[in-house]
């Protein structure tokens, strides 16, 4: 075991190169550059490829077609770049593509505010591509180590799963600094349960299974066996279509093999929920660590408060909002994502509320002082601008 | 079924999508030819597309691999899938004249300074066709359109001088050649020259769509129409520099050719590695 201090992006980079990436194509952006240039150091090392590419557009889809090479590849961006990778994160999709996505997430909207954290592409991050049709996975890390963690298991499923998936960071956790164990044999992978899982190569001639099967080789082209994929809707064989039943399977197949195999993806963390709790406080990524700490001293003061930090948000995990609360979700940004997504979970009798903070973080007695608030079946409204009711 | 295409491509997607009569059907047959008379098979040519006529024309007809890209995007995919294959593996990409020239010009001028090992086949149909007749940045100038139908008042890649080839070649491509699809044997020969460099190439193919550009802008919707027309506006490509103002008209011939004289970028990348590798004292 390698135990070092270092930031989220030389987790990330060290991760990915554990996980068999051989691949890096991106372009230099605040607060990811540092990926790429970690990326431009290692991967020779190890044989491995880095391009900087012209654009994120072009980066993304370097990695999709160094994937349907058969190399493991990854990009990384914040949100002005992860918009850029509309168009080839919808190919990946489609076309069944195993591939790694970091998004440092910063302050936005646009450029916006360039080093510190935001938290304003969770559902750009569901939907980047157009068109619907499709199911996807997103992990959320809240840490450097777990940063390393999530990205191995980020290309495992994308391999298990033939499909992009995307690691959403914010810049306190690419940009912090914390102690970082990096696993240098099979067995300490195997200790720290990272599950690496190798690139199999299917030849074609079919493409694709239309079932939810996972687990199904992805499609590696230059063996001469009659491989193909496009960005049109396939036939099993990937041949190009206009016809609607030949749409139904594709669909289905590109949400249902992701959704009927959640169990596989699902990962969160609970605090307190086992003592029946009336307030809820809901977060991912940096703010759940505040939250943590506000949920303890909650507690310790005899609150009934619990806690939940999302770490896979993508497919959503509405099963976490059956029990009847007041469920208060702590987000890097004003106008409030996560908590639509809970007030469209939570069970009946349930109450959603919004705390928004952008560019930093909030503090614990602020958060205490809002779940008393709620406690006392208080609206959060008017109590300052940065606490809005939803 | 015609014998190349029966001894190549995929039965069930012969003679494709193109309109009765398209030019875009001659070229699909060219490079075919080329291919014959280079004697690669399946295995040794993965080939890519665009969307648009040509995207869809040829497509997963190819017998061995084959892959199609977002509008514009398909030479960073390919330049991506470049680094995966092995050197003696041909990527070619049949592509339009919207998909190289104007959405995915970034990405190709990239392809050519890292002079990427791909060969790219333009079929150039003189504007947006699949669409229904829009110009586009090799419609000639003043040409009426469906979406100019007062004329193109704004020049295009080969109006009052301009050459886009002349872009490509400044960008460092190691082969160019345009010529029109009723010059058959010179299509053949430059597919074949472009299949054979180790770099990036690129062969523009001008066949023009009757059923929307002949109509539209000629006033005749024939297949006799459109080929008369660019039989007659068919001049061959002076020798030496560019003259200052381009004479009107498909200049067609070997644009440039510096074949060799440049390294390929997954070699350049393999030494680049190989080298770093070297210094810490790694092997292979
Ligand atoms: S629309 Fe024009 S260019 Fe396209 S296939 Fe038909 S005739 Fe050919
Ligand atoms: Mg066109």
């Amino acid at each position: 075991m390698r135990r070092v201090f270092d930031t989220g992006n030389a987790a990330i980079t060290e991760a990915a190169i554990v996980a068999g990436c051989r691949v890096f194509a991106g372009y230099p952006i605040t607060p990811a550059t540092e990926i790429a240039e970690n990326m431009a150091r290692r991967l020779p090392e190890v044989g491995g490829y880095y391009v900087q590419a012209e654009d994120e557009c072009a980066a993304l889809h370097l990695c999709n077609g160094a994937s349907l090479g058969g190399l493991k590849a990854m990009t990384a961006t914040s949100g002005p770049g992860f918009i850029l990778f509309a168009d080839p994160f919808g190919w990946a999709v489609s076309a069944e593509i195993p591939v790694v996505i970091v998004d440092a997430q910063r302050v936005g909207p646009v450029s916006g505010i360039t080093g510190a954290p935001g938290q304003g592409e969770l559902y750009l991050s569901r939907y980047l591509a157009h068109g619907g049709n499709y199911e996807t996975i997103v992990l959320a890390p809240s840490s450097v180590q777990e940063a390393f963690r999530l990205t191995v298991r980020a290309f495992a499923l994308a391999e298990r799963f033939r499909t992009p998936v995307t690691l959403l960071a914010d810049q306190m956790v690419t940009d912090g600094w914390e102690a970082l164990a990096i696993p240098e044999t099979s067995d300490e992978r195997a200790a720290m349960g990272l599950e690496v899982v190798p690139r199999r190569a299917h030849p074609g001639p079919d493409f694709y299974p239309a079932s939810d099967a996972i687990d199904v080789p992805p499609v590696v082209l230059g063996r001469g066996a009659g491989g193909a994929c496009s960005d049109w809707t396939p036939t099993e064989r990937g041949h190009d279509t206009e016809e609607v039943e030949a749409q139904h399977k594709h669909a289905h197949r590109l949400i249902h093999k992701i959704r009927r195999h959640r169990h596989l993806i699902d990962e969160h963390e609970a605090w307190g929920l086992e003592d029946d709790p009336e307030v809820i406080l809901v977060s991912y990524g940096t703010p759940s660590r505040v939250v943590k700490s506000a949920v303890a001293r909650a507690r310790a003061e005899g609150l009934r408060v619990g806690g939940l930090r999302l770490v896979s948000l993508w497919p959503f995990p509405d099963h976490l909002f059956a029990r009847r609360a007041r469920y208060l979700s702590v987000e890097l940004n004003w106008d409030g994502q996560l908590v639509r997504e809970i007030q469209r979970a939570m069970s009946p009798g349930s109450s959603a509320h919004f705390f928004g903070r952008c560019g930093e973080l909030p503090r614990v007695a602020e958060l205490c002082e809002a779940s008393r608030a709620l406690l006392r079946g208080e609206r959060l409204a008017r109590r300052g601008w940065e606490l809005e009711a939803y | 079924m015609d014998p190349l295409a029966g001894k190549y491509l995929r039965p069930e997607k012969w003679p494709g999508t193109a309109c009765p009569g398209c030019g875009l059907r001659l070229l699909h047959r060219e490079v075919l030819t080329a291919i014959d008379a280079l004697g690669l098979g399946p295995s040794d040519l993965v080939w890519g597309t665009a969307i648009g006529c040509t995207g869809r024309q040829t497509y997963a007809t190819w017998r061995g691999d084959t892959f199609a890209g977002t509008h514009g995007r398909v030479y960073a995919l390919a330049t991506g899938l470049r680094l995966a294959l092995p050197r003696e593996k041909r990527i070619l990409l049949t592509v339009g004249d919207g998909d190289a020239f104007t959405i995915g010009l970034p990405h190709l001028l990239a392809a050519a300074r890292r002079n990427v090992d791909l060969t790219v086949v333009v079929g150039d149909n003189l504007g947006y066709q699949s669409t229904g007749g829009q110009y586009g940045v090799t419609t000639p100038a003043g040409s009426r359109t469906d979406s100019s139908p007062y004329g193109t008042w704004e020049p295009g890649w080969s109006d009052g001088g301009l050459d886009v080839l002349g872009i490509v070649r400044e960008a460092g491509a190691s082969f160019l050649a345009r010529h029109t699809v009723l010059q058959r044997d010179a299509v053949v020969e430059s597919v074949k020259a472009a299949l054979g460099t180790r770099g990036f190439s690129l062969v523009q193919v001008v066949y023009g769509c009757h059923v929307h550009y002949g109509a539209q802008a000629l006033g005749d919707g024939t297949v006799g129409a459109i080929q008369g027309w660019i039989r007659a506006r068919t001049v061959p490509l002076e020798p030496g520099p560019a003259p200052e103002v381009a004479p009107a008209g498909f200049r067609t011939g070997v644009f440039h050719d510096a074949r060799g004289a440049r390294p390929e970028f997954t070699e350049r990348l393999r030494d680049h590695v190989a080298a770093v590798r070297a210094r810490a004292g790694r092997t292979s």
